[in-house]
Protein backbone atom coordinates (compact mmCIF):
# COMPACT_ATOMS: atom_id res chain seq x y z
CA UNK A 1 0.00 0.00 0.00
CA UNK A 2 1.09 3.53 -0.79
CA UNK A 3 0.73 6.10 1.97
CA UNK A 4 2.25 9.50 1.16
CA UNK A 5 1.49 12.41 3.49
CA UNK A 6 3.11 15.12 1.39
CA UNK A 7 0.81 15.37 -1.62
CA UNK A 8 -0.54 18.66 -2.93
CA UNK A 9 -2.74 19.83 -5.79
CA UNK A 10 -2.59 23.23 -7.45
CA UNK A 11 -6.06 24.66 -8.17
CA UNK A 12 -5.98 27.55 -10.64
CA UNK A 13 -8.36 30.39 -10.09
CA UNK A 14 -10.03 29.48 -13.37
CA UNK A 15 -11.60 26.56 -11.48
CA UNK A 16 -12.95 28.85 -8.74
CA UNK A 17 -16.36 30.43 -8.30
CA UNK A 18 -16.74 34.18 -7.83
CA UNK A 19 -19.93 35.81 -6.56
CA UNK A 20 -20.57 39.52 -5.93
CA UNK A 21 -18.40 42.19 -7.42
CA UNK A 22 -17.00 42.86 -10.84
CA UNK A 23 -14.38 40.20 -11.52
CA UNK A 24 -12.21 40.05 -14.62
CA UNK A 25 -9.46 37.80 -15.94
CA UNK A 26 -6.16 39.64 -16.01
CA UNK A 27 -2.46 39.08 -16.20
CA UNK A 28 -0.92 38.92 -12.73
CA UNK A 29 1.30 41.70 -11.42
CA UNK A 30 4.25 39.37 -11.92
CA UNK A 31 4.70 38.76 -15.65
CA UNK A 32 3.77 35.24 -16.62
CA UNK A 33 1.17 34.76 -13.89
CA UNK A 34 -2.62 34.88 -14.14
CA UNK A 35 -5.16 36.49 -11.84
CA UNK A 36 -8.84 37.19 -11.25
CA UNK A 37 -9.23 40.87 -10.41
CA UNK A 38 -12.02 42.40 -8.38
CA UNK A 39 -12.79 46.04 -9.01
CA UNK A 40 -13.13 48.44 -6.10
CA UNK A 41 -16.55 48.63 -4.50
CA UNK A 42 -18.04 48.43 -1.06
CA UNK A 43 -19.36 44.88 -0.88
CA UNK A 44 -18.67 41.39 0.35
CA UNK A 45 -17.34 39.19 -2.41
CA UNK A 46 -17.33 35.43 -2.03
CA UNK A 47 -14.68 33.24 -3.65
CA UNK A 48 -15.25 29.50 -3.47
CA UNK A 49 -12.44 27.05 -4.15
CA UNK A 50 -13.55 23.58 -5.27
CA UNK A 51 -11.12 21.10 -3.74
CA UNK A 52 -10.26 18.96 -6.75
CA UNK A 53 -8.44 15.95 -5.32
CA UNK A 54 -9.21 12.23 -5.67
CA UNK A 55 -11.81 10.54 -3.50
CA UNK A 56 -12.50 6.88 -2.87
CA UNK A 57 -15.53 4.73 -2.18
CA UNK A 58 -13.59 2.67 0.38
CA UNK A 59 -13.04 4.17 3.82
CA UNK A 60 -9.50 5.35 4.63
CA UNK A 61 -8.37 5.25 1.01
CA UNK A 62 -7.87 7.95 -1.61
CA UNK A 63 -7.18 11.40 -0.16
CA UNK A 64 -7.15 12.75 3.37
CA UNK A 65 -7.55 16.51 3.12
CA UNK A 66 -5.29 18.35 5.57
CA UNK A 67 -5.18 22.02 4.53
CA UNK A 68 -5.90 24.53 1.80
CA UNK A 69 -3.78 27.53 0.85
CA UNK A 70 -5.00 30.56 -1.09
CA UNK A 71 -2.73 33.10 -2.77
CA UNK A 72 -4.25 36.57 -3.18
CA UNK A 73 -3.50 40.25 -2.87
CA UNK A 74 -5.42 43.14 -1.34
CA UNK A 75 -4.50 46.13 -3.46
CA UNK A 76 -4.82 49.90 -3.06
CA UNK A 77 -6.04 49.57 0.54
CA UNK A 78 -6.67 47.01 3.23
CA UNK A 79 -9.89 45.02 3.17
CA UNK A 80 -12.13 44.91 6.21
CA UNK A 81 -11.72 41.17 6.63
CA UNK A 82 -11.02 37.93 4.81
CA UNK A 83 -12.68 34.91 6.40
CA UNK A 84 -12.55 31.25 5.40
CA UNK A 85 -15.24 28.62 5.86
CA UNK A 86 -14.97 25.01 4.75
CA UNK A 87 -18.05 23.25 3.45
CA UNK A 88 -18.37 19.50 3.23
CA UNK A 89 -21.00 18.68 0.64
CA UNK A 90 -22.57 15.25 0.71
CA UNK A 91 -24.14 14.73 -2.70
CA UNK A 92 -27.80 13.88 -2.74
CA UNK A 93 -29.12 10.66 -4.18
CA UNK A 94 -31.41 11.07 -7.17
CA UNK A 95 -34.37 13.20 -6.10
CA UNK A 96 -32.66 14.51 -2.97
CA UNK A 97 -30.77 17.70 -2.24
CA UNK A 98 -27.16 17.80 -1.17
CA UNK A 99 -26.37 18.23 2.49
CA UNK A 100 -23.74 20.71 3.67
CA UNK A 101 -21.83 20.69 6.91
CA UNK A 102 -18.89 22.73 8.09
CA UNK A 103 -15.77 20.99 9.37
CA UNK A 104 -13.86 22.93 11.98
CA UNK A 105 -10.91 24.81 10.56
CA UNK A 106 -8.37 27.42 11.59
CA UNK A 107 -6.88 30.11 9.36
CA UNK A 108 -3.33 31.22 10.06
CA UNK A 109 -3.95 34.88 9.21
CA UNK A 110 -6.40 36.73 11.45
CA UNK A 111 -9.47 37.69 9.42
CA UNK A 112 -9.68 41.40 10.15
CA UNK A 113 -5.96 42.00 10.61
CA UNK A 114 -3.23 40.06 8.81
CA UNK A 115 -5.50 38.47 6.22
CA UNK A 116 -6.98 41.83 5.23
CA UNK A 117 -3.81 43.93 5.06
CA UNK A 118 -2.86 45.81 1.92
CA UNK A 119 -0.37 43.15 0.85
CA UNK A 120 0.35 39.87 -0.94
CA UNK A 121 -1.10 36.97 1.03
CA UNK A 122 -0.69 33.25 1.39
CA UNK A 123 -3.39 32.14 3.79
CA UNK A 124 -3.44 28.60 5.12
CA UNK A 125 -6.71 27.00 6.20
CA UNK A 126 -6.11 23.88 8.28
CA UNK A 127 -8.69 21.25 9.18
CA UNK A 128 -8.71 20.54 12.89
CA UNK A 129 -9.37 16.92 12.00
CA UNK A 130 -8.19 15.96 8.50
CA UNK A 131 -10.79 14.02 6.56
CA UNK A 132 -10.78 11.09 4.14
CA UNK A 133 -12.92 12.02 1.15
CA UNK A 134 -15.69 9.65 0.16
CA UNK A 135 -16.73 9.51 -3.49
CA UNK A 136 -20.20 10.78 -2.55
CA UNK A 137 -18.89 14.03 -1.15
CA UNK A 138 -16.67 16.96 -1.98
CA UNK A 139 -15.29 20.02 -0.26
CA UNK A 140 -15.61 23.72 -1.01
CA UNK A 141 -13.46 26.29 0.72
CA UNK A 142 -15.20 29.65 0.78
CA UNK A 143 -13.43 32.95 1.34
CA UNK A 144 -15.48 36.06 2.10
CA UNK A 145 -13.74 39.29 1.21
CA UNK A 146 -15.41 42.18 3.05
CA UNK A 147 -14.28 45.15 1.01
CA UNK A 148 -14.45 48.87 1.52
CA UNK A 149 -14.78 51.36 -1.30
CA UNK A 150 -11.13 51.51 -2.31
CA UNK A 151 -9.74 48.01 -2.04
CA UNK A 152 -9.28 45.78 -5.06
CA UNK A 153 -8.44 42.10 -4.88
CA UNK A 154 -6.40 39.75 -7.05
CA UNK A 155 -6.84 35.99 -6.62
CA UNK A 156 -4.00 33.90 -8.06
CA UNK A 157 -4.64 30.27 -7.15
CA UNK A 158 -4.88 27.70 -4.39
CA UNK A 159 -3.17 24.52 -3.25
CA UNK A 160 -4.78 21.63 -1.40
CA UNK A 161 -2.49 19.54 0.81
CA UNK A 162 -3.44 15.93 1.42
CA UNK A 163 -2.34 12.41 2.18
CA UNK A 164 -2.65 9.99 -0.73
CA UNK A 165 -3.28 6.35 0.09
CA UNK A 166 -3.95 3.58 -2.40
CA UNK B 1 6.51 2.47 -4.26
CA UNK B 2 4.59 3.37 -7.39
CA UNK B 3 6.71 4.77 -10.22
CA UNK B 4 4.72 5.16 -13.42
CA UNK B 5 6.26 7.13 -16.27
CA UNK B 6 3.11 7.12 -18.38
CA UNK B 7 0.68 9.18 -16.29
CA UNK B 8 -1.28 11.95 -18.01
CA UNK B 9 -3.86 14.54 -17.03
CA UNK B 10 -6.46 16.04 -19.37
CA UNK B 11 -6.95 19.79 -18.80
CA UNK B 12 -10.28 20.99 -20.22
CA UNK B 13 -10.53 24.36 -21.98
CA UNK B 14 -12.91 25.52 -19.26
CA UNK B 15 -9.83 25.94 -17.07
CA UNK B 16 -7.92 28.05 -19.58
CA UNK B 17 -7.27 31.75 -19.00
CA UNK B 18 -7.60 34.21 -21.87
CA UNK B 19 -6.72 37.86 -21.91
CA UNK B 20 -7.68 39.78 -25.02
CA UNK B 21 -8.56 43.42 -25.38
CA UNK B 22 -11.25 43.02 -28.00
CA UNK B 23 -11.47 39.45 -29.30
CA UNK B 24 -14.62 37.62 -28.25
CA UNK B 25 -13.93 34.68 -25.95
CA UNK B 26 -16.72 32.14 -25.70
CA UNK B 27 -17.48 28.56 -24.83
CA UNK B 28 -18.37 26.82 -28.08
CA UNK B 29 -18.99 23.40 -29.49
CA UNK B 30 -15.95 21.91 -31.16
CA UNK B 31 -15.91 21.20 -34.87
CA UNK B 32 -16.38 17.52 -34.12
CA UNK B 33 -19.78 16.88 -32.64
CA UNK B 34 -19.61 16.14 -28.95
CA UNK B 35 -16.42 18.09 -28.29
CA UNK B 36 -16.08 21.36 -26.41
CA UNK B 37 -13.89 24.34 -27.12
CA UNK B 38 -12.85 27.75 -25.96
CA UNK B 39 -13.28 30.00 -28.98
CA UNK B 40 -11.23 33.09 -29.73
CA UNK B 41 -12.93 35.44 -32.17
CA UNK B 42 -11.31 37.41 -34.95
CA UNK B 43 -9.52 40.60 -33.96
CA UNK B 44 -6.41 42.37 -35.11
CA UNK B 45 -4.54 42.21 -31.84
CA UNK B 46 -2.42 40.08 -29.55
CA UNK B 47 -4.26 37.68 -27.27
CA UNK B 48 -2.77 35.49 -24.56
CA UNK B 49 -4.10 32.06 -23.63
CA UNK B 50 -2.68 30.49 -20.47
CA UNK B 51 -3.09 26.82 -19.57
CA UNK B 52 -2.73 25.96 -15.86
CA UNK B 53 -0.98 22.61 -15.48
CA UNK B 54 -3.11 20.81 -12.92
CA UNK B 55 -1.09 17.82 -11.80
CA UNK B 56 -0.21 16.64 -8.29
CA UNK B 57 2.77 18.08 -6.46
CA UNK B 58 4.60 16.99 -3.36
CA UNK B 59 6.43 18.58 -0.46
CA UNK B 60 9.18 15.95 -0.72
CA UNK B 61 11.85 15.99 -3.40
CA UNK B 62 11.56 13.32 -6.10
CA UNK B 63 7.99 12.41 -5.18
CA UNK B 64 4.63 13.27 -6.70
CA UNK B 65 4.75 14.31 -10.35
CA UNK B 66 7.65 14.91 -12.71
CA UNK B 67 6.39 17.07 -15.56
CA UNK B 68 7.65 15.88 -18.93
CA UNK B 69 5.55 17.57 -21.58
CA UNK B 70 2.33 19.44 -22.29
CA UNK B 71 0.21 18.90 -25.39
CA UNK B 72 -2.19 21.56 -26.63
CA UNK B 73 -4.91 20.85 -29.19
CA UNK B 74 -6.28 23.79 -31.13
CA UNK B 75 -7.76 24.67 -34.49
CA UNK B 76 -6.85 27.75 -36.48
CA UNK B 77 -9.66 28.68 -38.85
CA UNK B 78 -10.68 31.20 -41.52
CA UNK B 79 -7.29 32.80 -42.02
CA UNK B 80 -3.68 32.35 -41.04
CA UNK B 81 -2.51 34.10 -37.88
CA UNK B 82 0.73 36.03 -37.68
CA UNK B 83 2.09 33.76 -34.95
CA UNK B 84 1.54 31.47 -31.98
CA UNK B 85 4.40 31.65 -29.47
CA UNK B 86 4.65 29.21 -26.59
CA UNK B 87 6.32 29.84 -23.24
CA UNK B 88 6.25 27.46 -20.29
CA UNK B 89 6.55 29.33 -17.01
CA UNK B 90 7.37 27.91 -13.60
CA UNK B 91 5.69 29.94 -10.87
CA UNK B 92 7.19 29.72 -7.40
CA UNK B 93 4.52 30.94 -5.01
CA UNK B 94 5.45 33.71 -2.65
CA UNK B 95 5.39 33.33 1.12
CA UNK B 96 2.83 35.50 2.86
CA UNK B 97 3.66 39.16 2.06
CA UNK B 98 5.87 38.20 -0.90
CA UNK B 99 5.23 38.12 -4.62
CA UNK B 100 5.55 35.02 -6.75
CA UNK B 101 8.64 34.46 -8.87
CA UNK B 102 8.36 33.36 -12.49
CA UNK B 103 11.02 31.54 -14.46
CA UNK B 104 10.62 30.35 -18.07
CA UNK B 105 11.48 26.68 -18.57
CA UNK B 106 13.72 25.55 -21.41
CA UNK B 107 11.67 23.41 -23.79
CA UNK B 108 11.12 22.45 -27.39
CA UNK B 109 7.98 22.72 -29.51
CA UNK B 110 6.97 19.85 -31.79
CA UNK B 111 5.25 22.11 -34.30
CA UNK B 112 7.39 24.73 -35.98
CA UNK B 113 6.39 28.35 -35.61
CA UNK B 114 5.34 28.65 -39.23
CA UNK B 115 3.09 25.60 -39.00
CA UNK B 116 1.51 26.50 -35.68
CA UNK B 117 -0.27 29.53 -37.07
CA UNK B 118 -1.50 28.00 -40.31
CA UNK B 119 -5.17 27.22 -40.88
CA UNK B 120 -5.25 23.66 -39.64
CA UNK B 121 -5.75 21.33 -36.71
CA UNK B 122 -2.70 21.66 -34.49
CA UNK B 123 -1.37 19.42 -31.75
CA UNK B 124 1.53 21.26 -30.22
CA UNK B 125 3.71 19.20 -27.89
CA UNK B 126 5.87 21.29 -25.59
CA UNK B 127 8.60 19.10 -24.10
CA UNK B 128 10.75 20.16 -21.18
CA UNK B 129 14.44 19.81 -21.93
CA UNK B 130 14.89 18.67 -18.35
CA UNK B 131 11.69 17.22 -16.81
CA UNK B 132 10.95 18.68 -13.38
CA UNK B 133 9.54 17.27 -10.15
CA UNK B 134 6.76 19.61 -9.05
CA UNK B 135 7.16 21.01 -5.55
CA UNK B 136 4.06 21.95 -3.59
CA UNK B 137 5.15 25.59 -3.62
CA UNK B 138 5.30 25.69 -7.42
CA UNK B 139 3.03 25.33 -10.40
CA UNK B 140 3.40 25.62 -14.16
CA UNK B 141 1.59 27.74 -16.72
CA UNK B 142 1.81 27.21 -20.48
CA UNK B 143 1.34 30.52 -22.24
CA UNK B 144 0.35 30.85 -25.89
CA UNK B 145 0.71 34.38 -27.21
CA UNK B 146 -1.29 34.77 -30.40
CA UNK B 147 -0.61 37.62 -32.76
CA UNK B 148 -3.86 37.37 -34.62
CA UNK B 149 -3.24 39.81 -37.44
CA UNK B 150 -5.84 41.42 -39.66
CA UNK B 151 -6.81 38.41 -41.74
CA UNK B 152 -9.83 37.45 -39.68
CA UNK B 153 -8.40 34.28 -38.19
CA UNK B 154 -10.19 32.54 -35.35
CA UNK B 155 -9.08 29.78 -33.02
CA UNK B 156 -10.72 27.04 -31.01
CA UNK B 157 -8.85 25.46 -28.10
CA UNK B 158 -10.02 21.90 -27.48
CA UNK B 159 -7.95 21.06 -24.43
CA UNK B 160 -4.53 20.11 -23.18
CA UNK B 161 -2.84 17.06 -21.73
CA UNK B 162 0.05 17.09 -19.29
CA UNK B 163 2.35 14.07 -19.38
CA UNK B 164 4.25 13.18 -16.27
CA UNK B 165 5.88 10.53 -14.16
CA UNK B 166 3.86 9.68 -11.06
CA UNK B 167 5.77 8.49 -8.03
CA UNK B 168 4.26 7.80 -4.64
Amino acid sequence: MIHNIHFAQYIPYTAMHFVTGTWTDTAGDVAGTIAKHKAANTETAVVTVPIMIPSNSIALQGSKLASIELDYECEVAAATSVTAVLHKIVRGVDGAVAVASHPTITQDLVAAVAAAAHEEHKIVVTLTTPVWIDNDEYYLCEFSFVCGAAVTVDVFGAVANFTARM
Amino acid sequence: MIHNIHASQYIPPTLFHVVSATAAITHAAGAVSGTIALALGAANETSVVTIPIMIPSNARALQGAKLVSVELDFVNATAEFTSHTFVLNKVTRGANLSVAVVAPITKTDSVAATASHAVDEVKQVVTLTVPEWVDNDCYYLLEDTIVQGGGGGTCKFLGAVANFTLRL
